[in-house]
């Protein structure tokens, strides 16, 4: 029973270490796309009313990345703070290799049940930030990219920028379906671990009687 | 180990550190507790002999009793059933 229970818990947590690291990578992305894309839109702003040209700026973009960019901020924030506690479970893990003895095992499931506990209103916080991002990151990308769209009844007529926007625009789609499917992995990793907690809730009834709480 | 645990998981902490004898510093700072809950804690598991105070010198030193193991083998074996059941967590 023990071997499968370090097997599943180490698999958890190298699961979730993964998510969180590709949480921080996209999330930076993610702020560096916004960033640019607000630059960007400040030398057209400036271009706009410095000369006698036509106003060259969109502000969809401009509110986009700049929503990009601060969604990217709190991401990498949110993420940071869940990737510590989770890194060091793992260290600790790693450290043991093999040899994991039962109350080495309980004293992590235990942290890892006190880290979730602490950051479960984060991982929420996450599930929304990462579903903002992806959003802000896939109309980044699919505006950034535009030159014209129209939209009728006879269909969508629309010409890309130029051929080199079009590996940006894969890059910021690829972001967004990444941040999209972090959202739906924090969404079950949540869910899972809420369970164990109803869990314990139930069993803490067993450790009362045998602390013999109740006759206290 | 911090963070927001139960009081059972402190109780558990507790003993399995107190299998060899420690002192009240090196409890409260292991299981990271102040004093004052330190004191209750420990207070807790005295009065129910899943502890027992040991004099050494002028100093009170703190070990888990025999009781103490079973607490510990049912909290283990609860918590790690939370892995041997679904629903469980992977990519």
């Amino acid at each position: 029973m023990h071997e499968s229970t370090l097997i599943r818990f180490r698999s958890e947590i190298r699961h979730f270490y993964l998510i969180t690291v590709a949480n921080i990578v996209f999330a930076a992305l993610l702020m560096a796309f916004g960033i640019s894309g607000l630059v960007g839109q400040a030398v057209l702003i400036y271009e706009t009313f410095s000369t006698v040209a036509y106003v060259i700026y969109s502000p969809v973009v401009l509110i986009i990345a700049l929503f990009a960019a601060l969604a990217g901020f709190g991401w990498i924030l949110t993420s940071v703070r869940v990737f510590e506690g989770i890194e060091a479970i793992k260290d600790e893990l790693d450290e043991k290799r093999g040899v994991v003895s039962d109350e080495d095992l309980t004293r992590l499931i235990v942290s890892m049940l006190s880290h979730y506990r602490d950051n479960r209103a984060t991982i929420r916080t996450m599930i929304l930030v990462c579903t903002l991002g992806g959003v802000c990151s896939f109309f980044l990308g699919v505006l950034g990219s535009l030159e014209f769209l129209s939209v009728s009844t006879d269909g969508i007529v629309f010409t890309l920028n130029n051929y080199l926007v079009i590996p940006f625009m894969l890059l910021t789609l690829g972001v967004a379906l990444v941040s999209l499917a972090s959202s739906s992995y924090f969404s079950r990793f949540a869910r899972v671990w809420d369970e164990r907690l109803d869990e314990i809730g139930e069993s803490e009834a067993l450790l009362k009687e045998t602390l013999e709480l109740d006759r206290r | 180990m911090s963070g927001r645990r139960t009081a059972f998981e402190i109780y558990w902490e507790i003993l399995v550190f107190c299998r060899t004898s420690q002192s009240f510093t090196g409890i409260v700072n292991r299981c990271n507790l102040n004093s004052k809950t330190g004191q209750e804690y420990l207070g807790f598991l005295v009065v129910k002999e899943y502890l027992v105070e040991v004099a050494d010198g002028d100093k009170i030193r703190y070990v888990s009793t025999e009781r103490a193991g079973e607490y510990i083998a049912l909290f283990n074996s609860l918590y790690r059933k939370l892995f041997d059941t679904a629903p469980r967590f992977k990519l």
